[in-house]
Formats: structure tokens, C-alpha cells, sequence
């Protein structure tokens, strides 16, 4: 069980780090949008991160979650459609630890 | 159009995104709920932090004691594109107050901002985000709260797999950095395998992050320099 100051604040941390992330980019945006070459490097930066977060959950996936991510990519991949894909991934993912698990 | 009527336009374009934001909420309050939430706290997270992705990626390192720094790097990181979105509004939220301009940030969502290049002229384009912005907000609120509701429904499931739908949405994201990226996607990949190593190696989550997505910088600008050569 987490403390509630302790829960508190790092919800008060994700909202200042995330409003930061909305604001700071429009005010930078305005002082150094000529900076050549900087924009493909922010482009990669969420992505990046993304798969920092994904690679080691991935590794330590059970069978069912794997078999889920995997529906899910070739949905996402053959139809492009986040609803659907990720409602057949969830339905994968909550039937399969049952069967696979 | 007054910024008045663009905020409505933003908030009627809204509908397909509606959808999607609606389903990730659903799934977040569930998610929310399995990690040990209570309901007025995911809401509440959901209310101020107001970022999918971010939240989600939040989520996979709620453990006691909580990891403040590994949380902000992490949501710093994964909503780092928020940066470029502002960077690409530069031009286009001129003649409202400073004051106007930085409340109304708060609201800066990815749809509204893409969405937005394809209106007319005409249309005031911070009115249209936010709009966009307030629509996705009520989404992302109310399928939070819905999907707090249900979480009682996933009581016999393995709430382990229930915590897999955030790396799941994120997967989601990822592929449609990737399908709708115009440049090669060595960097993510780089920075992926770095990942995959480090922990491997048992490395501390927060240097995992910093490590790999150095990596992966890295290795977008040497992409760069490669194709300006």
C-alpha cells in the first residue's frame, strides 16, 4: 500500500512535468525555431522513449501478453486502426492468461 | 472565425479521436485500479497530468516506495513530443494574450495540433486545439471513470495481464510513430535494444530510460549526418 502524500505527490510531479513538456516547447519555439537541425532530433525523442519502456516489458512478458502484443501489431499493422486493435489485443490478453498462462 | 466558434469547431472534429481516447481511458482507469489507485486519484491524475502515453508509462513503476525521479524522467521523456507540438504552434497562436496563450496550453493535445493544419485559414488555431483539447479531456475523464467502474469485472483475471495494457497502448503509439514516420527507424530501434540490454544486465530503471534514449539520439543524428553526406 502507497502512501497518499506519497501518491499525491508524485501525481503533482506528472502534472508539473507535463504542462512543462506543453508550455516550455511553445516559448522555445518562439526564441530559437531556426536552430537548424534540432527538430528531427525531438522527433525521435518520444519514440525513443517508448521503446525504452517497451523492450524490457516485452522480455519479461508471460506467454498470453506476448501473444496479445502480437495480435495487436499485425492488426495495427495490416488495418491502422488503434480502436480495434487495441480492443482485440485487451480481449487476447484477458482470455489468454487462462488458456496459456 | 472568432476563437469562440474555432473552439466549437475543434470540439465537433473531435469524433474519431473521441473514440480511441475513450477506449485507452477505459482501460487506464482499469489499470489504474489494478497497480492499487484509489478512484479519486486516477481521476485526479487523469484531470491534471491529462496524457495517455505518459500516465500509462507512469503506471509501470508504481511500486512502494515510489520512484519520484524515475516517474518525471519517465513522463518528461514520453511526453517530450509535447515540446515539438508547441515548437509547431509557433507561428500559429499570435494575437491572444500571453496570459490566454499559456492556460490554454495546458490543453495542447496531439490530434488537435495534426488535425489542425487541415482546417481553413481562417479558423483560429489555439481556439481549435483547445477545443479539440476540452472534447478529449471529457473523453479521457469519463472513460477513466468508467473504466475504474469495471475494474470490479477483472477481479478474477490476472491482474499481472490487466497491467500489460499499458505497454499495449504504447505499442499502439509506437506503430504509428512508425507507419507515419518519413524517416528510418533506427533510432527507436537503437534505443529498444539498449533497453533490452541494460536490463538484462540489471541496470536501474531511470539509467535504463536515460541510457537507451541517449543511445537512440545518437544514433538519430548520425542518421543525419549520413544522409546529408
Amino acid at each position: 500500500m502507497i502512501e497518499q502524500s506519497s501518491v499525491l505527490t508524485a501525481i503533482a510531479i506528472m502534472a508539473v512535468v507535463v504542462y512543462l513538456t506543453r508550455v516550455s516547447g511553445y516559448f522555445i519555439g518562439l526564441q530559437f525555431r531556426h536552430i537548424p537541425g534540432i527538430q528531427p532530433i525531438l522527433e525521435v525523442l518520444p519514440g525513443c522513449a517508448f521503446m525504452a519502456i517497451l523492450a524490457p516489458a516485452v522480455r519479461q512478458g508471460s506467454v498470453s501478453e506476448l501473444i496479445a502484443m502480437t495480435c495487436l501489431v499485425v492488426l495495427m499493422w495490416r488495418t491502422n486502426n488503434v480502436a480495434l486493435s487495441t480492443l482485440v489485443g485487451m480481449a487476447v490478453l484477458f482470455t489468454g492468461n487462462t488458456i496459456f498462462d | 472565425m472568432s476563437t469562440w466558434q474555432s473552439l466549437m469547431l475543434g470540439f465537433r472534429s473531435s469524433g474519431a479521436y473521441f473514440i480511441s481516447t475513450f477506449l485507452f481511458g477505459v482501460m487506464f482507469g482499469i489499470t489504474a485500479a489494478a497497480v492499487g489507485l484509489e478512484p479519486w486519484q486516477a481521476i485526479l491524475m487523469s484531470a491534471t497530468s491529462f496524457t495517455a502515453s505518459a500516465q500509462f508509462a507512469a503506471l509501470e513503476f508504481w511500486e512502494s516506495p515510489l520512484p519520484y525521479g524515475t516517474i518525471a524522467l519517465t513522463v518528461a521523456l514520453v511526453s517530450s513530443r509535447n515540446i515539438l507540438l508547441g515548437m509547431a504552434m509557433t507561428h500559429h497562436f499570435d494575437g491572444h494574450s500571453l496570459r490566454r496563450r499559456i492556460a490554454w496550453l495546458f490543453l495542447l493535445n496531439d490530434p488537435g495540433v495534426v488535425t489542425s493544419y487541415r482546417v481553413d485559414k481562417d479558423v483560429d488555431r489555439l481556439g481549435y486545439v483547445t477545443g479539440y483539447g476540452i472534447s478529449m479531456m471529457v473523453s479521457w475523464l469519463t472513460s477513466t471513470l468508467l473504466g475504474l467502474s469495471l475494474s470490479d469485472l477483472f477481479v478474477n483475471f490476472d491482474l499481472g495481464s490487466v497491467k500489460f495494457a499499458g505497454p499495449l497502448v504504447m505499442t499502439t503509439m509506437m506503430m504509428l510513430f512508425i507507419k507515419g514516420s518519413k524517416t528510418r527507424s533506427t533510432p527507436w530501434m537503437v534505443s529498444g535494444v539498449s533497453a533490452l540490454l541494460l536490463h538484462e544486465l540489471g541496470t536501474a530503471n531511470y539509467l535504463v530510460l536515460l541510457i537507451s534514449v541517449g543511445a537512440g539520439v545518437l544514433a538519430a543524428v548520425l542518421q543525419g549526418r549520413l544522409a546529408r553526406d
